[in-house]
Order: structure tokens, then sequence, then C-alpha cells
């Protein structure tokens, strides 16, 4: 919905092109977005696949390494056990021979509690079966070696060296076989191990380039959509430039016509009486005014597009803005015949703004108001404070309504695009520029306010001009239109 | 007010008076010598935890103390372990069992081995630590200890019926003559 004559329709947006559009306006942030995401995936992938290779590692050198310590460990204390008890044979010492005995029951303990976390640990049917088998055997060994010492510590000593040489020595045999089996299964699982944790580093390498060739495709995808989003609208752009020139010298031709047609009568002659004259001098006047109203609009957008554009700020009444937009509107309402009413909620806060972009804001919207009512010459300005926004953050709302041909729902947001003119509005002949919308919402955020718009195909629309109030009170003691009155013009 | 004070005062330095006193006699009353008599410890005698002997009598434990008898009922062979020389466990049962001394108890174990007649040679060792330690390895071992030593590795045995514990048994080790000071 916007002014101007534009003959030429737009082409129709592609739904794809929709989303690029979309996708385009915040090109630079949704890549790191999604180039950040990616990465986080990726490093959460590498991250699970290292952590699982440390794990495997850690369990190869806990069950392997430790276990081989563990069977280095056993083999010493069972020989020292032995030892132990053979050097009890050197002495007649009883006291000495009571010692050698003390340390080889010191050995066997261990020995025994070693064999015991060792089937504690064991979780394989094989490394439990041998572990078993090693402890029967050290249990035979032990009962031999029993009385070994004790014939050692009665004096027997050969009875003692033929009990051992008999006995002792086979069951130990027994069991320094018994760990070389232990330990010959450790060496086959750290083997194992070893080749798992090489199979699953391969493995981590292949997801890794997976995952990282992935990531080169995905960005390169991303880099194209954003340069093809820039180019879409890049061609929109200029196409709306294109449609806006063509407008522009539509809008300026008529006016310009009317003027050099009016100028060539009076100066050929044909124009005769003062009357006539008059009247042909009311037209130029008339004609010039549009294309002066034209001109200034335009400049005004680009001075709105300038951000060293500076303004006036200063403590407003909400009423005072409505005033001077109706005053500088009341000559087009009058003339196409529009009721006008006005509800001003009393004692509204006041705002800091800029007046005369305040009210050339608003007169814009009444101006809408007016030319797309249709048949139905009724418009409603009316101004409120809401509470129910964040405390302490008050906004005064200023909405402009009319029972006008509305907007359909698709185009809705393309009403604040410069240059852009609805199909249906270019399609009824209905003249404008498509700055009139995108200036008052310039204007809306520059006074750190925004511009809303709800809108029902046949039923009307309500725009709506958001300012934040004021904590300062009212710079004047009482404005000329409190309360909520109702104005009337014809 | 300070009549009052003054006399707290001197009922406080009669009292620390008396009390001074009193704790000198009592320090005077610890050293006599006859005041507390240190009360006997019991010896036990004590075999390995398979051996299946409960009790002894006084006549059976002499003849195992002097060698006289080989082997358990069990066929385990008798090992005697003795304390060093001069221990007064030692000295208790050669007087109390054996009834002998020092000197003919030496002397029996001489003959005996040189003639035959005593079958087993006592071990000798240090401390009752060690006795202990040496029951616990040697199934058919038998030696003594003071009630006081005792641990569960061993095996204690009544004497004629009787526990250490109890009031009729008759293995006292003396008291250690008081030194001078």
């Amino acid at each position: 919905m916007s002014e101007g004559n534009n003959n030429a329709a737009p082409a129709p947006v592609q739904p794809r092109d929709q989303v690029l559009r979309v996708f385009s306006r915040y090109p630079s942030a949704l890549l790191l977005l999604v180039v950040f995401s990616v990465e986080v995936g990726v490093g959460m992938f590498v991250i699970r696949d290292v952590r699982t290779a440390s794990v495997e590692a850690q369990q190869m050198y806990a069950r392997s390494v430790l276990g081989l310590r563990q069977i280095g460990e056993l083999q010493y204390q069972a020989q020292e056990t032995r030892r132990s008890t053979l050097y009890a044979l050197t002495t007649n010492d009883s006291n000495l021979q009571v010692e050698y005995a003390d340390q080889s029951r010191e050995a066997d303990r261990r020995v025994t509690e070693g064999i015991a976390e060792y089937l504690k640990q064991a979780r394989m049917p094989n490394e439990i079966e041998v572990g078993r088998g090693l402890q029967r055997d050290w249990s035979a060994y032990l009962k031999v070696r029993d009385e070994v010492l004790a014939s050692i510590l009665e004096g027997s000593i050969k009875e003692a060296v033929d009990m051992d040489l008999n006995g002792g020595v086979p069951s130990f045999e027994r069991v320094r076989q018994d760990l070389e089996d232990v330990k010959r299964l450790y060496d086959q699982q750290a083997s194992d191990q070893l080749a798992r944790v090489g199979a699953s580093s391969r493995r981590s390498v292949v997801r890794l380039v997976g995952v990282v060739c992935f990531t080169l495709i995905f960005a390169t995808f991303s880099v194209w959509a954003i340069q093809r989003s820039r180019m879409l609208g890049a061609v929109q752009f200029a196409r709306l430039q294109m449609e806006f020139v063509t407008s522009i010298s539509h809008e300026l031709r008529t006016p310009l016509a009317v003027i050099r047609s009016a100028a060539e009568n009076i100066a050929d002659g044909v124009v005769g009486g003062k009357e006539q004259l008059a009247r042909y001098g009311s037209v130029i006047r008339n004609q010039s005014r549009q294309i002066t109203d034209l001109v200034n609009e335009i400049l005004l957008f680009a001075s709105t597009r300038n951000r060293n554009n500076r303004y006036t700020m200063r403590l407003l009444q909400v009423s005072e803005i409505i005033d001077v937009a109706m005053e500088n509107t009341a000559e087009l309402v009058r003339e196409a015949g529009f009721m006008v009413e006005r509800h001003v909620e009393p004692d509204l806060p006041c705002i800091i703004g800029d007046l005369s972009a305040l009210s050339h804001c608003l007169q814009n919207l009444i101006g809408n108001a007016v030319k797309y009512s249709a048949q139905t010459r009724w418009i409603c300005i009316r101004a409120l404070l809401d509470e129910a926004r964040i405390p302490g953050n008050r906004e005064i709302q200023i909405a402009v309504q009319d029972r006008g041909i509305g907007v359909d729902k698709s185009e809705l947001p393309h009403l604040f695009e410069p240059f852009y003119r609805s199909p249906a509005v270019a399609s009824a002949q209905i003249h404008g520029t498509g700055l009139g919308l995108p200036l008052a919402r310039s204007i809306a955020e520059a006074m750190n306010g925004r511009l809303t718009v709800e809108s029902k195909l046949g039923v009307g629309s309500t725009f709506t001009l958001h300012l934040p109030a004021a904590k300062q009170k009212q710079p004047l003691a009482a404005a000329g239109a409190r309360g909520r009155d109702a104005v009337a013009q014809k | 007010m300070p009549r009052a004070m003054g006399r707290w005062l001197i009922l406080g330095v009669a009292a620390s008076c008396l009390l001074g006193v009193s704790n000198s006699r009592a320090r005077a009353g610890s050293t006599a010598p006859n005041d507390v008599k240190p009360s006997e410890e019991n010896l036990a005698i004590v075999v390995n935890t398979s051996n299946p002997v409960d009790n002894l009598s006084m006549s059976e434990l002499r003849k195992v103390f002097l060698g006289e008898r080989r082997h358990w009922p069990n066929g385990r062979r008798i090992t005697l372990v003795m304390m060093e020389p001069g221990q007064p466990e030692r000295k208790t049962l050669i007087r109390e069992v054996c009834q002998m001394n020092e000197s003919d108890f030496s002397q029996h174990f001489l003959h005996g081995v040189f003639t035959g007649e005593v079958f087993v040679s006592p071990k000798t060792l240090a401390s009752p630590v060690g006795v202990r330690k040496f029951i616990f390895n040697v199934p058919g071992a038998i030696g003594y200890v003071r009630v006081t030593d005792l641990d569960s590795s061993v095996k204690v045995l009544r004497v004629d019926g009787h526990l250490p514990d109890d009031k009729e048994y008759s293995l006292h080790i003396p008291p250690a003559p008081a030194q001078d000071q």
C-alpha cells in the first residue's frame, strides 16, 4: 500500500527466493552461526572419538601393563616364599629359623591376596580357569611348604629336604607354570587390545575426514546461498529502483504536461478574461505544489537513510503531534470528504521526539488512509498508554485506522520495503512512490519507536506508531486537546 | 567488705597449707616397700592349634618337658620349646614342672641324650613371640609363655584340668625382686 503509479507489474517471487531473501537479511551472522554450530558438532564428535580412544588405551594399560606388573609381583613373592623356606635350612638357630618362617608366611600371604585380586578382576572364562588353577596349585604347595617348615624347625633337616624335593619342587613348578600361563594370557589380551585401539583410531580418522568433508561442503553451500541471496537482493533492488524511476517520471510528467499546456494556452492568447486566467493560475499552482511535495518526499526519504541526519529532539505532548498532523492534512481530508474521529486518553505522558518528523510520519499514515479508503470515508486516530510492557518502559501508541481496501497477508512483510508497491494497488491506478511507509518507519525508528500494521483485505488497516513514554513530566501546564474527545471533520 | 575479703584470704591460705601437708605424707607412703604387693602372673602351657590334646596332668607334663615322651596321641613328634636360661618363665617351668634347678635340667638332657633315655632335645628361643611363632609353625611343638603374652595363634593346655585363669591353677611366675633405688 503506497503512493505513485506503476504500470509495470512486479515479477512473481519464487518461494525459494523468498527463503533466500529472508536468509539474506543477516547473512554474516547466519553463516557464523552455521559454521559455529557445525564446528561445535565436529568438535563434539572428535572429542567423543578421542575420549573413546583414550578410555580404550587406559583400559589396555590398566589390564595389560598393570596386570603384567601384578603377575611380576606374584612371581617375585612366590619365589620369596620358597626362598625364605629354604633359607631356614641354612641355620640351626631356632630364632633365625622362626624369622625365615615368618618371612615365608608373609610372602605367601601376599601371593594369596594377589591371586584373590586376580580372580576378582577376571572376566573371561579362560582367565577365571587359569586363576582357579593357580589358586589350587598354590594351596597345594603351601601344604608342602608348611610340612617342610615344621620339619626344619623340629630339626629334621634330612626329612625336610626329602619332603621338599619330592613334594615342594613339583608343586612349586606347577605354580610357576600357572603364573606363566597368566602372563601369556595378559600378553594375548594386550595384543587384542592394541589391535582394537588401532582399529578404533582408524575409525576415528575416517569419521574425522568425513565430518570435515561434510563441513567443507556445507560451508561452500552456505557461501553460495549467501552470494545468491545477495545477488537476488541486488537484482530486486535494481528492479525496484527502475520501477521507482518509471513511477517518478510518470508522476512528474503528468503535472508538468498540465502546467505546460496551461502555459501554452496563456502564451498563445487562448485564455481570455481575468477569471479564466485566474483559473489557469490556480491549476499551475496546484500542479507545481504536487511536484514540490513529491520532490520533498523523495528528499526526506533520502535524508532518513543518512545516519548523520539530526533531529531536534524535545519533550512533546501526544496531542501536539496529532494536532499538527491533522492541521497539515485538514485540506486533504476536507476535499476528500472524510470523517476523522480522534480519541486521545487523558493525562498521557510526554514523549521525546522531533515534532516535524513525527507529524510528517502521522501525515503519511493519514494520507494513506485517505488514499486507500475507497468508498468508506472514515478515519480514526487513537492515542493511548500501554502499561503492559516491561515495568518502567511504558509506551505511547498512536494508531491510524481506516476501513479501506486493506492489505493481503502475503504482502504485509514487504509493506515497509522502499519502492515496494502492491500489484493490486498498481493495477488499480492508485498513484504513489513506494516511499511513504518506509519513510514513516524510518522516522519511528529514529525516535526509538517502531511502526506496526494490522490489516485484513477488504476490512481495513490499522497502522500504529509505538513511541517510548518520557520519564519527565509534561513541559506545559495543559494541552489544548485533553481528555477523550471526538472531532468530526467533514 | 574489706574485712570479709580478709577472712576469705586467711581461710584459703590455711586450706592450701593443709592440702600441702597431706600430699607430702602421701608421697612418703608410696615409697614404702611393703605397702603394695605386686601380683603374680601365671604361666600358660601352649601347643599348636592342630594338637588334639587339651589337658595334661602335672606328671604327664613333667614327662613331656623332661623328654621322656616322644609322640602325641596323633602320632606327631613332640618338639620342646624353651626360653633362654635365666628367664623367669623358664625358671618357673623347671622348678614347678620338672622340680629341678637349671643345672639339674641341663644335666638331665646331656645325660639322657648320651644314654638314649631322652628322645627330644629342646629348642631354645629368645622371646615369647619367637616361642609363639615356633609353636604356630610346628604341629607337634609344646612350650610356655606368660598369660599376658598369649594370642590366638596357639592353644592353651589345661594342667590338671585347670586353665591359667582358674584359681586352682598351679603354675605361677613369682614376681621379680624389687630393685633398690
